[in-house]
């Protein structure tokens, strides 16, 4: 039993970070219909610059509030770098194509997933880095025979506070209204007077800002990164996307958290070397029984 | 866009001679470029060596491509798991042939049973999947490739794991024609696999044209353009979809046994990842859906970058002994991603309904602003 | 449409084509052979492989890039791509064609992945091109009976030999390894593999020896190279409370994320892993703190600071040229374009066959490995494996394992 707890609790904390990224995800493509290929490697980069950070500000010699103090500045200082260059991104690469043909802008976006592995080849170099430990090794959970450290409980005071957060800044404000306006229908929101390129605009930015956190979350948590990460990172993260219902933000969250559990159950009870097919085989069959997504809302095709 | 109509009868009456050319060139692109690939080996010797086997994988790649094109361009689904079939055509041509299996068929036989055993797996992942829209296949596309290769890596009893099967006899081993086994010929010689994949590619890209203008190909057209109002015309937009599934895996299983026999081996499961299917399905794109000729020159620009120039780029570099302390910023392959990345949204951005865009899309989008 | 036209045409010029097929060679230079080497030169074996290199161009200074009569030039392919990030068989297929196809191509050092050796071999057979490689160690390449069923000979279709390696194979690191743990109290462990040809090989070999001496298998499980963590892998090995995990693979199939992952679930066993994680970027990535005092590292033959004579001076000697330690293959490199230098030297004349044969014949070979010779499959006959322990973030050599008691170690 308390190595099936063990294993629900590893699920959940790796299915909540896979939540975060997919968040960046859903938001893009309720918006725009974009599959932004480049998230994941967006997130690759802000992991750059979190590690540059932490070994500049020699972060590992930090102790106590103060850690805790510079793992909010990273988040803060990694978010925003994130969520400037998906504007920009969205600005330079994808704002030419908005009548383009369906496929033209996700064909930009792995184009532009290749240039950021690029920057990421040159910043860190081929290998994989390590990313220091800077918060202490401790169990919390000392008495119970369950492993549950600090850095464990960073990903959940992290991600739950953001998704609140979000959750009501787009239930909530004025610009969570104009949000979900354009992501209906986008000429009728332009004719209400929203200004929809900027509406887009900072969408980009909350959901770079999200993978920035989760980059600087992702280093913390793993501890190593590499100019390949993205790719497996934005696999899952999509996938969750997908299974949860793609465009609804509790459908990410409760599709990380599903993908999060499948693959730690199936390391655990059926072998680590079929988790890959495992949680994509449960997604075909999902899909095939509810192909709308878990939370998703089945849309009537309009004539 | 400025394609102008093919078969125009303008280049009667006082044009100079080499604008005829061009216009032969443009009109009959397909028989010059079989005519110049077939000639290239005997008169440019690097053709016939190392470079020959890279021209030979970017043949199949080009089929592998039309293959995808048949959905992705025809039919307008996204499939994100071409690698896939391509993949499960190799492993069965590898188990048909190799000599660690009962079977041991020659390299037709195998070939047409493993394309046609790939077009059943398409068929029974398509039936009860092809009715998600949109982008919701597009991602049980993906998953089904990752299933694949991770089964593929795992079953190790029948399909080697990572070692792969191996090995696969090249074409024609233990026929002998004119004292010579055509099998060694096939071996040692890398033009004779050249002209057995330009030979297939010739095949598959007239088969594709037929189609094109069939009942079959205008049905899938159809159901692209508007499915609700093909099936108000009377074509079952579920069948049309399965056909496309079909087809689209049967001609990605012949790739992959092509490949395999080319490589002697399956190579391992990673060979068959979702990188593959990006690269292939970025090459269709560029080189402009539904497009024959865009399907080709799209594989020829990506596939022929990463597996031509850039090593050939590489060891120039090394030659000229420009880079001599190392720095991988000094190497081609080191900008390589960077290129890559920014010929594609230069090309999505300034041309994105491909390079050479199909006649039949052109005049829409034409329509469409006019 | 004047589809027959085509057709003709199409038929007529494949039709000529194949006539001329026949022959048709490029020139040589009679007085430059050449040396390739076939390895990962970008992705994350990177590191690795440019000490290699770096190991073959001093071996080529040091001959004054002149052997016998010809003038040597060496060339370096690689057989990853960008796109994958390792070596693809695709690569590694055109990088042994393009060799074959030279007619001055006279020795490939390669490969550096046995699974890329598997591609490339049958290949180069086919010329009869002398293949050195200095870092294959899975025992299928050279060994008959050990591998899987026919091999090794579907790997020479010619049924000549022409492969040769200067590293001792798997079939004595797996086993060595595991008699090591059973002398050091070792009953319970945990196996690990990266489901690679060669940290599965060489994990499967492990287990079959821990099982014939009495220590009991817990589990053995392969993981996935590309996926990021294995915290839940680490729970249930945490669970299965074994004195030592062993991991079969490399720093580039995460190596250095298992050993953080271990660390982190709290488990306070031994860790063991063999020769393809020796490189301080296995340190590096996982964490010196996390390995201290834990981790056994094997390798066959001894590493850059125990070498003695020759070994010892190309040591000095790269230390001074790169201000660095060489890592554990480089001298492997190094080694490997001494015996293919050595191999057409001795051959005088600029024929593949007799170059290779001169290399299998090689019995007495006084390099800066010590001594040592090829044996009949073209396998060292060094019988040497050491044994190192991570110390203050690097590592530190811990005793000597000799395969044969009688015979003394070098």
């Amino acid at each position: 039993m308390t190595f099936f707890l063990q294993q629900c609790l590893i699920g959940l904390t790796n299915g909540a970070l896979v939540a975060l990224v997919a968040l960046g995800y859903t938001m893009v493509y309720g918006i725009i219909r974009l599959i932004n290929f480049a998230h994941g490697d967006l997130i690759m980069l802000g992991a750059c610059l979190a590690l540059t950070l932490v070994t500049g500000l020699g972060m590992a010699g930090w102790t106590g509030a103060a850690t805790w103090l510079g793992v909010a500045l990273l988040v803060v200082l990694c978010g925003l770098f994130c969520g400037g260059l998906n504007v920009a991104v969205d600005r330079l690469v994808y704002r030419p194509l908005r009548n383009a043909p369906k496929l033209a802008p996700l064909v930009s976006a792995i184009g532009v997933s290749f240039i950021f592995m690029n920057i990421g080849l040159f910043w860190l170099g081929p290998a994989d880095r390590s990313f220091p430990e800077l918060l202490p090794a401790t169990n919390l959970f000392a008495g119970g025979g369950l492993q549950f450290t600090a850095k464990d409980l960073l990903v959940i005071v992290v991600v739950v506070p953001l998704m609140v957060a979000l959750s009501v800044l787009v239930k909530s404000t004025r610009f969570g209204k104009a949000m979900r306006a354009v992501s209906q229908d986008t000429t009728a929101a332009a004719l209400v007077g929203i200004d929809v390129d900027r509406v887009i605009s900072a969408t980009f930015f909350v959901g770079g800002f999200l993978g920035g956190a989760a980059s600087v979350i992702y280093g913390l948590y793993i501890n190593t990164i590499g100019f390949q990460m993205g790719f497996q990172n934005g696999l899952y993260a999509f996938t969750a996307a997908v299974l949860g219902g793609i465009g609804s933000i509790p459908g990410a969250v409760v599709g990380g958290l599903v993908i999060g559990l499948v693959r730690a159950l199936s390391s655990a009870y059926v072998g680590e070397r079929w988790t890959g097919a495992i949680v994509f085989a449960i997604l075909i069959v999902i899909l095939v029984f509810r192909p709308e997504g878990l939370l998703g809302r089945s849309t009537k095709e309009k004539v | 866009m400025s394609t102008p109509p093919l078969g125009t009868p303008d280049t009667t009456g006082a044009v100079a001679p080499w604008e005829r050319l061009i216009a032969v060139i443009r009109e009959r692109w397909d028989i010059v470029a079989l005519v110049v690939l077939a000639v290239a080996p005997l008169v440019l010797p690097p053709l016939g060596g190392a470079l020959g086997g890279q021209v030979t994988t970017l043949f199949i790649y080009c089929i592998l491509a039309l293959g995808l094109n048949v959905m992705v361009g025809y039919t307008g689904l996204v499939h994100l798991g071409i690698a896939a079939f391509f993949g499960i055509g190799a492993y069965l041509f590898a188990i048909l042939t190799v000599p660690m299996y009962p079977f041991q068929m020659r390299f037709l036989t195998a070939a047409v049973v493993s394309a046609l055993a790939t077009a059943g797996v398409g068929l029974a992942l398509g039936a009860p999947t092809l009715r998600l829209r949109g982008d919701y296949l597009a991602i049980v596309t993906l998953g089904f490739g990752e299933v694949v290769k991770v089964t593929l890596r795992n079953l190790e009893q029948i399909t080697g794991g990572m070692k792969g099967l191996n090995p696969v006899p090249p074409p024609g081993a233990g026929l002998t024609i004119g004292g010579t086994d055509l099998g060694l010929a096939f071996a040692i010689d890398p033009r004779w696999f050249y002209y057995l994949a330009l030979l297939a590619l010739a095949g598959v890209v007239l088969a594709m044209r037929r189609l094109e203008n069939s009942r079959l190909g205008r049905a899938w057209v159809a159901v692209r353009e508007d499915e609700l109002a093909a099936e108000a015309m009377g074509v079952s937009a579920t069948r049309v979809k399965l056909s496309a599934f079909a087809m689209s895996s049967a001609v990605a299983g012949l790739a992959g046994c092509l490949y395999a026999a080319s490589l002697s081996t399956t190579a391992d499961p990673n060979a068959y990842d979702f990188n593959r299917s990006i690269m292939v399905l970025c090459a269709v794109i560029l080189g402009g859906l539904g497009s024959i000729p865009g399907t080709l020159l799209g594989v020829a620009l990506l596939v022929g970058f990463d597996t031509v120039l850039a090593p050939w780029a590489d060891s120039a570099i090394q030659q000229w002994n420009i880079n001599s302390s190392g720095s991988s910023l000094l190497t081609f392959s080191g900008w390589r991603l960077a290129i890559f990345g920014v010929a594609l949204i230069l090309v999505m951005r300034y041309r994105p309904e491909g390079l050479v865009p199909s006649r039949r899309l052109a005049a829409e989008l034409h329509e469409v602003h006019a | 449409m004047p589809m027959t036209g085509r057709v003709r045409i199409a038929a007529i010029a494949l039709g000529m084509a194949f006539m001329a097929l026949v022959g048709g060679c490029r020139p040589a230079d009679p007085t430059l052979v050449k040396i390739v080497s076939s390895l990962p030169r970008t992705g994350s074996a990177k590191q690795q492989s440019d000490t290699i290199v770096r190991g073959i161009r001093m071996a080529v200074e040091e001959a004054g890039g002149r052997v016998g009569p010809f003038r040597v030039e060496y060339l370096d392919l690689d057989d990853s791509t960008a796109a994958a990030g390792q070596w693809t068989s695709e690569a590694e297929a055109a990088n042994a064609r393009r060799a074959l196809q030279d007619p001055d191509v006279m020795a490939y050092i390669g490969t550096y992945n046995s699974g890329a050796a598997k591609v490339s071999m049958p290949i180069l057979n086919l010329g009869d091109l002398l293949m050195v490689s200095p870092a294959n160690t899975a025992v299928g390449l050279t060994k008959p009976g050990l591998g899987a069923p026919g091999e090794p000979e579907v790997y020479r279709p010619t049924g000549r030999f022409n492969y040769t390696r200067v590293v001792p194979a798997d079939d004595l690191q797996g086993p060595l390894s595991a008699d090591w743990a059973k002398k050091r109290g070792v009953r319970r462990v945990y196996i690990l593999d990266d489901n690679e040809v060669y940290g599965k090989g060489i994990a499967d070999l492990f287990d079959e020896r821990c099982r014939e001496l009495g220590i009991e298998v817990l589990g053995h499980d392969s993981i996935d190279a590309k996926a990021q963590e294995f915290k839940s892998l680490m729970a249930s090995v945490k669970a299965a409370k074994p004195d030592l995990v062993y991991f079969g693979g490399t720093t580039q199939t995460k190596g250095g994320q298992l050993a953080k992952d271990m660390a982190s679930a709290g488990i306070d066993a031994l860790l063991m892993v063999p020769d393809g994680c020796r490189e301080q970027v296995f340190i590096d990535s996982a964490g010196a703190a996390n390995l201290e005092g834990r981790c056994f590292v094997t390798f066959g033959g001894l590493p850059p600071e125990k070498l003695t004579g020759k070994g010892q001076a190309f040591v000095d000697r790269y230390r001074e040229k790169f201000g660095e330690l060489p890592e554990a293959y480089a001298v492997y490199g190094y080694e490997a374009t001494c015996v293919a230098l050595q191999a057409i030297r001795e051959a005088g004349v600029k024929d593949r066959r007799a170059i290779t044969d001169r290399a299998l014949a090689i019995r007495d070979f006084d390099g800066a490995l010590g001594s040592w010779g090829f044996d009949a499959n073209g396998d060292t006959t060094m019988r040497t494996l050491t044994v190192s322990v991570v110390k203050n973030g690097g590592f530190e050599f811990e005793e000597i394992l000799d395969a044969n008691p009688e015979d003394p170690a070098p």
